[in-house]
């Protein structure tokens, strides 16, 4: 019962199948089929459920493999045992039934549309019939299993080629057919590649090809291939299958014994990746590119691989693979390079039309070298020739060449280049018009042949057989100090290589250089020059005669004939001679021929007038003559004229004159020589008024006489006589002066002329300085203008010859300074001392007024004095008492001299006073209000290190003072004398008082005593008893040389620098134990009574 | 004897063609002139000289293969030129091996040894030909044709000291000559294994060569400087 719904699910499927697929049909019929076929379908579902309770045939399905026949296979029904047959009738146009034993039959291809199978189970009784509607669309199409035909390998290219056929025979024409390919690798088939290839059935069976390159070497592992198809018929309706996988091929490399790398010595593109294997049987530990090692990949076996990213260009050995097993080593070389570059500047042009050369540049290096590396093939193809080229060298950026012989009568030529090396290959094409491309070779075997003087013939060789084109060749033509000329001449090519062309216009005698080079008339590139030709061309006869001068011997008898050689290129050869010939209206004379080197020749004449000519002649012949008429007039009003040059030359015009009817001459010489004398001479034509007289010859400062004449009815008249410089100098020497006379205020001085040949130039005048001045101090002064004490007289007038300096001073030594100048310059001085006479009568005068009025003037006075001695004698001496009565002013003087004077003038009476002299040896309190510290005390201060205990204080009268000197180390030391020198008025001053009673006992007990009261002969002292009493008791006069003496030379007082220290006070000093005059002034106590120094004398000398 | 042994070498050079070739040639015929007995009017003063030369020579040629090793190496790239890269010996069976026990090589007489010395040379010298045909660059062709010339020089150096100790030159028998040809299976690495190979046996063979030399010389020298020093004493 199932099977039965299963039956009508189906049958059920298959109208709504046929229902989809009719549908636009369907959709086209009129309503009335509709009712029809309802009833039908309604029928044969009754039939169907009628059936099924029997059994039947069922699941009917058809596929084809060539779309000719359809097999069609069924289910058996149920109950169906063996030996069952059916009978299977189809409605195709006609009935017609087929038998069949099995489940299946194969039926041919039935036409589109609906069919109506019918399955009739035979002999079975308990099935029913079934009926199957069959159309094209219910057939699948699946082709059957492709063969692979052949598989094979390539191994050093790790290419598979895949061999199989399509079967087109049986399928139908122009279907495409899809083929899937899938490769895999190693035992356990990894796939590596699976590709679709497209075919295009042809009705025959066709055996197609298919190859693939592996990336990886195929010895290093088995490769399977299988393949199988899909047939894409657009005519079948039906259901297309791709086909059954083929049966699956495989290759493998059959390893020898020994270990193999591969690939060996493969050239691969530089930036690939490739897989090198190492296919062995031993542990392969390590492998390592260079010096990277890499990680291994295994392989089936032992066999293991690198992979290698982006390999980098390759050394020229190649770059190494090792792989390292325990007890060896194994290898490839590996070489990355890059295919070859597009040749670059292709170009092709021929040197002689006999064979092309090929050059261009390979551009990038491909890094491939020996056997790898590039070959290049030059291929012309209007020929159909080709030439290679091969280098093993490592390619360099340098240009390559090929040569590629020349085919007669072709032109055109389309060349290709190839480049090929094992990356891959290019090619750069050039086509050229050969003609167009001549690049000839430098000329050759230059040589030159007369023609004429002035005329040659140049032939040269240019090999190659340019008998088609025509040349343009450049004549470079170089003459000595001339510009070079370049001249171009057009020749035909010819076979034999030789060619010749006329080379004029050229000057005869002259040495030429020639040298070519030549192009096609087509412009393509010069030939680079040929080597250089000289060549001298023949002589011709001199074109002119010889510039000529003539002039009179100085005695007049004498013709002197001059003319100047001729310049190369009116020479036009080596003169020989010169032939000089003089003619008047009589008679003709001839001289004989003057050899070359002899400029000038001289003639007897007499005064008539003739013509000379001269006649230069080379080998070839005789130049026109040159004549000259021997005439001179005289010209009277003749000045002489300076001039001066402007540059290289000395400026000359004239005033037109129509008389002049041949050429002005002007000829000069050096002014110093003696006449005749002719340096050069000058023709200017006769209608210019001006030329510049211009010649190596001149030199500066050198005075030239310049003489223009004119030609004048064929004879010469000379207009201008003109003396000067190329440019003017100083004078080189100064003028020679003399004084010619000298008085008391004036002297006359005199020079003379400078000669010429020292002057330099024009004279403009003299400067004259002047000072006064001895030989000695002033000669080594310059003499300037501009000193105030030089006085300058500048002569302008240079006639002038003499000069007389004028307001002289009269025995007075002058310096006279002398120069000349030019517009050049000042020329040297010339110096002169000179003494000015002495002035008599004046000097007389100024002695003798003084002595006569001295002694007038003596003898009124000695006359008046005597005359009134009287009243002078009142007047100036009156008689005066003799101050040197007065006592006091005797005391005054010898005891107080250190005080003021004021007293010693005093003429009041003196009263005696008494005064005390204090002595002190202790330590001195200080007593006063102020203190001074004195010159003296500071100076003591400075030198007291070496005496330390000759303080001595001095006070000074009138005001107490007293003066302590503060050491105070030195003070306790020992005992400091002081002394005290106290006016007689402040004697009793109460400030001092008091420490001298504490100190001093003794001296507290005694009093002053004038000195004139003490015995000047007392007893001699003991310095060193400080007690002494007399000593102690008041003053004692220096003057007592005793204790002077007595001085004990260990004594620390007595040195010298205390000595000198005491003496600024010891003058009114008094009591003191101490030496105030130092040892050597030991006289003068004794003669003045009173110490004495340097110092002192200041003070005392007001009372003096 | 001597002096057509002396010019045999120069034949070949001058077959070679090359200025290198030719100077060789003159080094050579310079070299061992004072060894041709018949220049030489001191008298005989035996194969001392020549034997130190040909010492000289080895040691000059040890120096001039240090420098061109260094060069080729590194032509051949690493690992050829690294410093501790020491494959074993595979294929370059035909080059003569410096290899040998020292007590055996030592035991063999002068003759032995000196014809040892020669064949090796002359294989050497071969393969070094060979080498400098298949150099890719020009300045590596240079050098080795300029260590050819100098190893041809040795060659007739040891051909004089044979020569002079009275040994014959060793035959090459017919059919032996090593002749180098690239083998067209050798791929380029097994190629740069017998370049590598080639320099380094030939740096042994040098260093053998020296040392043998170097026996030969003080062996030879003793007598002939006893008598220089008799005849000076007795001069005095």
């Amino acid at each position: 019962m199932a099977d039965c719904i299963a039956r009508v699910m189906d049958f059920t499927l298959c109208l709504t199948q046929r229902s989809r697929m009719v549908d636009s049909k369907r959709m086209r019929m009129t309503s009335n089929f509709q009712w029809p076929l309802l009833t039908f379908i309604l029928l044969y579902l009754m039939n169907q459920v009628n059936s099924q309770k029997k059994g039947a045939p069922h699941d009917l399905k058809c596929i084809t493999n060539n779309l000719q026949v359809w097999d069609c296979s069924w289910k058996a029904p149920s109950g169906a045992g063996h030996g069952t047959f059916y009978e299977v009738c189809i409605e195709n146009g006609s009935y017609s039934c087929y038998p069949s034993e099995k489940t299946n039959i194969k039926i041919p291809a039935l036409s589109p549309g609906d069919h109506e199978v019918v399955i009739s189970p035979l002999r079975d009784f308990g099935s029913s019939i079934s009926k199957f509607i069959l159309s094209e669309k219910n057939v699948s199409l699946i082709p059957d299993t492709p063969e692979i035909l052949n598989l094979s390998a390539d191994f050093p290219t790790s290419t598979l080629h895949l061999k199989w056929s399509d079967r087109g025979s049986v399928l139908p024409r122009h279907s495409n057919v899809i083929w899937e390919i899938k490769i895999l690798r190693k035992k356990n088939m990894e796939i590596v590649k699976s590709v679709t290839h497209n075919t295009t059935l042809n009705g025959k069976d066709t055996v197609h090809h298919w190859s693939w390159t592996s990336d990886m070497p195929l010895e290093c592992a088995t490769h399977y291939v299988g393949i199988r198809c899909y047939v894409d018929d657009t005519h079948f309706s039906g259901h297309k299958e791709w086909s059954d996988w083929s049966q699956l091929k495989n290759v493998s490399w059959s390893p020898d014994s020994q270990t193999k790398v591969f690939p060996q010595d493969k050239v691969i593109l530089v930036g690939s990746d490739v897989i090198v294997c190492c296919v062995t049987r031993d542990n392969v530990s390590s492998a390592q590119i260079g010096l990277t090692k890499c990680p291994l990949i295994h392989l089936d076996g032992k066999n293991v691989a690198i992979k290698i990213h982006n390999i980098s260009v390759s050394a020229s050995s190649g770059t190494n693979v090792v792989f390292t097993t325990e007890d060896n080593i194994y290898g490839t070389v590996l070489f990355a390079g890059y295919p070859p570059d597009i040749p670059q500047k292709l170009n092709c042009e021929t040197y002689d039309l006999k064979e092309i050369v090929c050059s261009w540049n390979p551009g990038r290096p491909t890094a491939l070298v020996g056997p790898r590396v590039t070959s290049y093939t030059l291929f012309e193809s209007f020929s159909g020739k080709n030439v290679r080229f091969k280098r093993t060298e490592a390619s360099t950026n340098e240009s390559h060449q090929l040569f590629f012989q020349m085919l007669p009568n072709q032109e055109i030529y389309n060349f290709t280049l190839n480049a090929h090396n094992p990356l891959g290959q290019s090619e750069s094409m050039i086509l050229v018009n050969i003609t167009e491309k001549v690049y000839p070779h430098s000329p050759t075997s230059v040589k030159v042949k007369d023609v004429n003087s002035t005329a040659v013939t140049l032939s040269w060789r240019l090999p190659g057989n340019f008998a088609k084109i025509k040349f343009l060749c450049q004549i470079e033509i170089n003459k000595t100090n001339s510009i070079q000329e370049l001249r171009n001449v057009t020749i035909k090519g010819v076979e034999n290589s030789s060619y010749l062309v006329a080379v004029d216009k050229l000057n005869p005698y002259t040495i030429y250089t020639f040298r070519i080079r030549c192009s096609t008339e087509t412009f393509w590139k010069w030939s680079k020059w040929s080597n250089e030709k000289q060549y001298l061309t023949t002589e011709a006869i001199p074109s002119k005669g010889p510039d000529t001068w003539r002039e009179w011997s100085s005695d007049g008898k004498n013709l002197i004939i001059y003319w100047k050689p001729l310049p190369v290129n009116e020479a036009n050869g080596k003169i020989l001679s010169y032939n000089v010939s003089c003619s008047s209206d009589e008679e003709t004379q001839s001289l004989s021929e003057i050899p070359d080197p002899q400029h000038k020749a001289e003639l007897q004449l007499d005064k008539n007038d003739y013509i000379i000519s001269v006649v230069a002649k080379n080998s070839v012949g005789s130049s026109p003559p040159s004549k000259i008429a021997s005439m001179e007039i005289p010209n009277d009003d003749l000045k002489i004229e300076q001039a001066v040059g402007m540059g290289n030359g000395i400026p000359l015009t004239w005033n037109y004159d129509p008389n002049m009817t041949c050429d002005y001459v002007i000829k000069w010489c050096n002014s110093s020589r003696s006449e005749p004398c002719l340096m050069d001479w000058k023709k200017v034509p006769s209608n210019s008024t001006a030329t510049v007289i211009e010649s190596d010859q001149f030199r500066p400062g050198v005075r030239y006489h310049f003489f223009l004449y004119g030609c004048r009815n064929q004879g010469y008249q000379l207009l201008r006589s003109i003396i000067g410089y190329i440019e003017e100098l100083a004078p080189i020497v100064a003028p020679n002066f003399t004084v010619e006379d000298t008085s008391a205020d004036s002297i006359l001085v005199k020079w003379e002329d400078i000669p010429v040949e020292e002057l330099r130039g024009f004279l403009r005048g003299y400067l004259f300085y002047f000072e006064k001045g001895e030989r000695d101090t002033s000669k080594m002064r310059s003499l300037e203008s501009g000193r105030s004490d030089v006085k300058v007289k500048n002569i302008t007038d240079i006639s002038q010859k003499t000069l007389r300096i004028a307001d002289l001073q009269g025995k007075t030594s002058y310096h006279l300074v002398l120069r000349a100048y030019t517009d050049g310059g000042m020329g040297p001085e010339k110096s002169m001392f000179v003494v000015t006479k002495e002035n008599s009568v004046g000097l007389i005068i100024a002695i003798l007024i003084p002595v006569a009025v001295a002694i007038i003037v003596g003898v009124v006075t000695s006359i008046l004095c005597y005359r009134k001695r009287e009243w002078i004698k009142e007047t100036f001496y009156p008689d005066i008492p003799n101050p040197e009565n007065c006592k006091a002013l005797q005391f005054q003087k010898s005891v107080c001299q250190g005080n003021s004077t004021l007293k010693t003038l005093e003429m009041n009476p003196c009263t005696p006073n008494s005064v005390e002299v204090l002595e002190t040896r202790s330590i001195v309190p200080k007593i006063e209000d102020t203190e001074i510290i004195s010159p003296v005390a500071e100076h003591l201060e400075d030198s007291s290190d070496a005496e330390p205990e000759n303080h001595v204080v001095v006070s000074y009268c009138p005001p107490v003072i007293e003066e302590e000197i503060a050491n105070p180390g030195l003070d306790e030391g020992g005992g400091t004398s002081q002394v005290i020198y106290i006016d007689i008025q402040s004697m009793y001053q109460p400030q001092a008082k008091p420490e001298e009673e504490q100190e001093n006992d003794a001296v507290g007990g005694a009093g002053y005593k004038p000195q004139m009261h003490l015995p000047v002969t007392s007893t001699v002292e003991d310095l060193a008893a400080d007690d002494d009493l007399e000593k102690t008791a008041g003053y004692r006069p220096q003057a007592n040389v005793n204790t002077w003496n007595l001085v004990s030379p260990d004594s620390p007082r007595s040195t010298d620098s205390n000595s000198e220290i005491v003496s600024f006070g010891s003058p009114c000093s008094i009591n003191s134990r101490q030496f105030l005059i130092p040892p050597k002034d030991e006289d003068s106590p004794k003669s003045n009574g009173g110490g004495w120094s340097f110092t002192n004398f200041f003070q005392n000398k007001p009372n003096d | 004897m001597a002096a057509t042994v002396t010019q045999q070498p120069q034949k070949l050079v001058l077959l070679t063609g090359d200025s290198w070739g030719m100077l060789a040639c003159l080094c050579t015929v310079l070299w061992h002139l004072p060894a041709v007995p018949a220049l030489n009017r001191t008298g005989d003063p035996g194969p001392g000289p020549s034997i130190q030369k040909t010492y000289d020579l080895t040691r000059y040629l040890e120096h001039q293969l240090r420098s061109l090793a260094g060069t080729y190496l590194n032509y051949l790239g690493p690992p050829f030129n690294e410093p501790d890269f020491n494959p074993p010996r595979l294929g370059a069976e035909t080059l003569p091996r410096a290899t040998v026990n020292l007590d055996v090589w030592q035991n063999l007489s002068d003759k032995l040894r000196l014809t040892q010395n020669y064949e090796a040379y002359s294989h050497l010298l071969c393969y070094l030909r060979g080498l400098n045909r298949q150099a890719a660059t020009a300045e590596l062709r240079r050098s080795l044709a300029h260590f050819c010339t100098s190893l041809q020089g040795l060659l007739g150096s040891i051909a004089g000291v044979m020569a002079a100790l009275g040994y014959p030159l060793p035959q090459p028998l017919p059919g032996t000559e090593p002749t180098w040809s690239p083998d067209p299976a050798h791929s380029d690495f097994l190629q740069k294994m017998d370049d590598f190979w080639l320099l380094k046996e030939l740096q042994t063979w040098l260093w053998r060569s020296a040392k043998d030399f170097n026996r030969l010389k003080k062996k030879m020298q003793p007598p002939a400087a006893a008598v220089t020093l008799r005849l000076e004493a007795h001069g005095f």
